[in-house]
């Protein structure tokens, strides 16, 4: 019943998807070429790879909003510690080390400290935005970075670009530990029932914690590849990121409250939002336009899951009286 | 004999499967405490939805004051001058104590509240007859039950209610709160308010009740005068509500376990905490030992500090050593594991299907090193499916769409499977319908015998005795003594051990 309803729910993601793609390429076929394409993947790869990690911590019933922050203060701890001299290597690994500390600060205020996900994550997303300027005085780094910065973010593995390369890795990554792994498994069954989830002996707090800490983990990461692709550290990049990433996840379907949801539905998601963006700006569309059509598009998503859940909900319900009737 | 207030005649109640009430009368007389008792599920708080317009009866009449009475939600049961004092209180914690009894009460003009100072006036003076140290300006949360109780009590009297239902009101009270309690209850009879009062204890009965009725598996078993029945304290004035609120209660399914030999598996010694005095019992290899009390007895209190929920003091010992046994996760560890009261909400992940809630317990047994197999939680799950007997289309069920009894087999088995050698049974078979109870009881014979050490927390006496072995007897956090199963057990004599209605 339950894989049923899901698949549904993909199919009308998948849906919109390419309805977006047919109108769009009918008002301007440039949108199906295979670099504009590859564009939008690039584009949205940094979402993407941030989102992964929040679908296992929304599954669970959490939220996190200081994950725009946690890019920006990854990328620019990336080129602060590039331009000091260290190996990029080095500073690639050590940003990345930043994103997993503010990871680490959100899991000990929500799990130790018992400060409510929204309010503790929307202390760390204005602490990590301030630290972010602070660094640089509120200047972007520019100057003095080694050419090996702009390596990453620019080249290619072979004819496909190593934001992609990070891209597929850490997707199947997460589709293993959403689907196989006992981390998964925990986040479901602590976003579905919480009290149930701890008196069957689960350490629902080491769980919890770990999803703050990988979903910081994973957005210093993105912030570093962003960082890099840019070739600068900019202290205003990532404002706004985690409601892209949030609405990804929801339009992905998974629920605000926990113990549903998906990595690949996330995906649609967030390429349905990239894609519409991608097309209004290719038909010229002002930009604020585009804005209201991404929360236009957020609202319709939930609301046609919405009734598809209750008209199938009714139906499978007539059915059962139908087949009890029969039996009586 | 005073007029009558409330005539209730041949009222039935029939829910899709149960009839939780058949043809039930009798009047309740203005001025009067008329008490009403049974044990759970004999159909008291259905009878009360009724009065109060939460659930509408199926059959038979209701008269108020000679008229026909039949409200069809709570507030125009209150406009016919009904109020309930439920155990869930509905006071407003955030708001003080003057906030609380106006509420509702306001006046409002153009969106803004008025106070009405007659209303106010009124108020004031109900609660300060009722209790003049109830600070007005104090916030209701730093309160004590009793107080919000006393809150409540004078909303309703300030709302001209004519009858008060109280239903348990003094499950959550200590003994000088009762008695204040009951001193209210007095002083509103004076002033002209009908209480219906519903307890377990049956000595509160004697000390305040006029007239009794009981109730047994929804249907009426009698009314009586309080007055009639003798006084209270005295073995014989209870013996015969206990007879009428137990009917014949046999134990014709229990047959003596292999259980009891052996060293203890587990070992309480004097384990003490808020709700629990000195609570000492060992349990052997192969036992069930039941542990039987009424509500707030301290059941599901002994459950929880065994496993690691509540904080405690003294001993326990599993296996002879030592435990802390200080969190869940611990208790597990140890080999107990808990089947909560609350299936739905405590026990289950609704969502999710049979396949995955059986292995959450002890998720090793499908998973190394961090990843499960699939095929192996398969194969668990189609395994205890055969096992406990579980029906359902497939190990892909949800676990929501399945039957009480079945989704109590799947609590079970998620138990078995984290091979737990001591299993805490809360209320095992409560919602679930006769058939399926059995079933359940019978798993539960199997597991002892097959080496499982079981507690079954229970308020129903006929399993407590179809079941167990031994038997604890609760009564305000206590174990007040502990009788050996058998067919010379005598369930009158725990009947007033556990109403308190005699010294063990």
């Amino acid at each position: 019943m339950k894989n049923r309803r899901v698949d549904l729910q993909k199919l009308v993601l998948v849906g919109i998807l390419l309805f977006i793609t047919v109108v769009f390429t009918i008002l301007n076929p440039r949108f199906i070429s295979g670099f504009n394409l590859m564009y939008v993947l690039i584009q949205n790869s940094f979402v993407i790879i941030s989102a992964c990690a929040v679908t296992l911590l929304m599954i669970s019933g959490q939220i996190d909003l200081s994950i725009g922050s946690t890019v920006c203060l990854a990328g620019m701890a990336h080129a602060w510690l590039s331009r000091a001299g260290l190996p990029v290597g080095l500073s690639f690994l050590l940003a990345i080390v930043v994103g997993l500390l503010v990871g680490l600060i959100n899991a000990v205020l929500v799990v130790r400290l018992k400060i409510t996900p929204f309010i503790a994550t929307l202390g760390t997303m204005y602490m990590g935005r301030g630290l972010s300027y602070l660094v640089s005085g509120g200047l972007v780094i520019r100057e003095g970075l080694p050419d090996a910065f702009s390596y990453v973010g620019n080249e290619s593995l072979g004819p496909v670009p190593y934001t992609i390369v990070a891209l597929v890795a850490v997707v199947a990554v997460f589709l293993v530990l959403e689907r196989r792994s006992v981390l998964g498994k925990y986040s479901v069954a602590i976003g579905g029932n919480r009290t149930a989830a701890m008196l069957s002996g689960i350490d629902t707090d080491r769980i919890v914690s770990t999803l703050y800490i990988l979903a910081g983990a994973f957005a210093g990461f993105a912030g570093v590849l962003m960082a890099s692709r840019l070739g600068v550290g900019d202290p205003n990049i990532g404002i706004g990121f985690e409601f892209d990433v949030i609405v990804a996840v929801i339009l992905g379907g998974t629920s605000l409250a926990g113990g549903e949801g998906s990595i690949l539905g996330m995906i649609i998601g967030a390429l349905i939002i990239g894609g519409l963006g991608n097309g209004l700006k290719l038909l010229n569309v002002f930009t604020f336009f585009q804005s209201i059509m991404k929360g236009f598009v957020l609202v319709l998503a939930v609301l046609l899951d919405q009734n598809l859940k209750l008209r199938l909900g009714a139906r499978a319900g007539a059915r059962r009286a139908e087949r009890s009737r029969e039996r009586a | 004999m005073p007029e009558k207030l409330l005539e209730i005649q041949n009222i039935s109640k029939h829910f899709p499967g149960v009839d939780a009430l058949r043809g039930v009368s009798f009047d309740i007389h203005r001025n009067t405490v008329h008490c009403i008792v049974g044990e759970n599920g004999a159909g008291k708080s259905t009878l009360i939805k009724i009065l109060t317009g939460a659930e509408r009866r199926s059959s038979g009449s209701i008269l108020l004051r000679g008229r026909e009475y039949n409200p069809r939600s709570t507030r125009e049961a209150m406009n016919f001058g009904m109020s309930v004092l439920f155990q869930e209180l509905n006071v407003v914690n955030q708001l003080t104590v003057e906030q609380n009894l106006v509420l509702g009460k306001e006046k409002v003009r153009l969106g803004f509240f008025r106070r009405d100072p007659q209303v106010v006036a009124r108020m004031y003076e109900v609660l300060r007859s009722l209790d003049p140290s109830i600070p007005l300006g104090k916030r209701v949360a730093e309160l004590s039950v009793a107080q919000k109780q006393v809150i409540e009590i004078a909303k309703a009297i300030a709302s001209e209610s004519e009858l008060i239902i109280m239903d348990e009101p003094t499950a959550a009270l200590s003994e000088e709160e009762v008695n204040r309690l009951f001193t209210i209850i007095k002083e509103l009879k004076r002033q002209n308010v009908t209480v219906v009062y519903i307890s377990h204890r049956l000595r509160e009965i004697f000390e305040i009740g006029d007239a009794v009725t009981v109730l047994r598996d929804g249907q009426m078993i009698g009314t009586r005068q309080v007055s009639e029945l003798g006084s209270g304290g005295e073995v014989g004035s209870t013996a015969e509500l206990i007879k009428m609120m137990l009917g014949k209660v046999v134990a014709e399914r229990y047959v003596a376990g292999g259980g009891g030999q052996g060293a203890p598996v587990l070992e309480l010694r004097k384990v003490s905490n808020a709700k629990l005095r000195e609570v000492s019992f060992s349990l052997a290899k192969g036992e069930i030992l039941g542990c039987y009390g009424l509500i707030g007895s301290g059941k599901t209190e002994i459950a929880r500090a065994i496993y690691g929920l509540d904080q405690k003091q003294g001993e326990v010992l599993v296996a002879g050593s030592p435990a802390a046994l200080a969190s869940p996760r611990e208790a597990i560890r140890q080999g107990i594991a808990l089947v909560p009261e609350e299936r739905r909400s405590e026990g289950l992940f609704t969502r999710l299907a049979i396949r995955e809630n059986i292995p959450l317990m002890n998720i090793r047994s499908i998973s190394r090193w961090g990843i499960f197999s699939a095929r192996r939680e398969k194969s668990l799950a189609r395994s205890y499916i055969q096992k406990v007997r579980i029906v359902a289309r497939d190990e892909n069920h949800p676990v929501e769409k399945l039957s009480g009894g079945n989704q109590q087999k799947v609590v079970l088995s998620k138990c078995i499977n984290a091979d737990s050698r001591i299993l805490l049974m809360d209320e095992p078979t409560r919602g679930i319908d006769v058939g399926a109870k059995e079933e359940i009881h019978n798993l539960i014979r199997e597991l002892a015998r097959g080496g499982t050490s079981v507690i079954v927390f229970s308020s129903e006496l006929p399993e407590v005795l179809n079941l167990c072995d031994r038997i604890l007897l609760l009564y305000e956090g206590r174990i007040r003594d502990v009788v050996r199963n058998g067919p010379e057990v005598d369930s009158e004599r725990i009947m007033h051990i556990v109403t308190g209605a005699k010294e063990a």
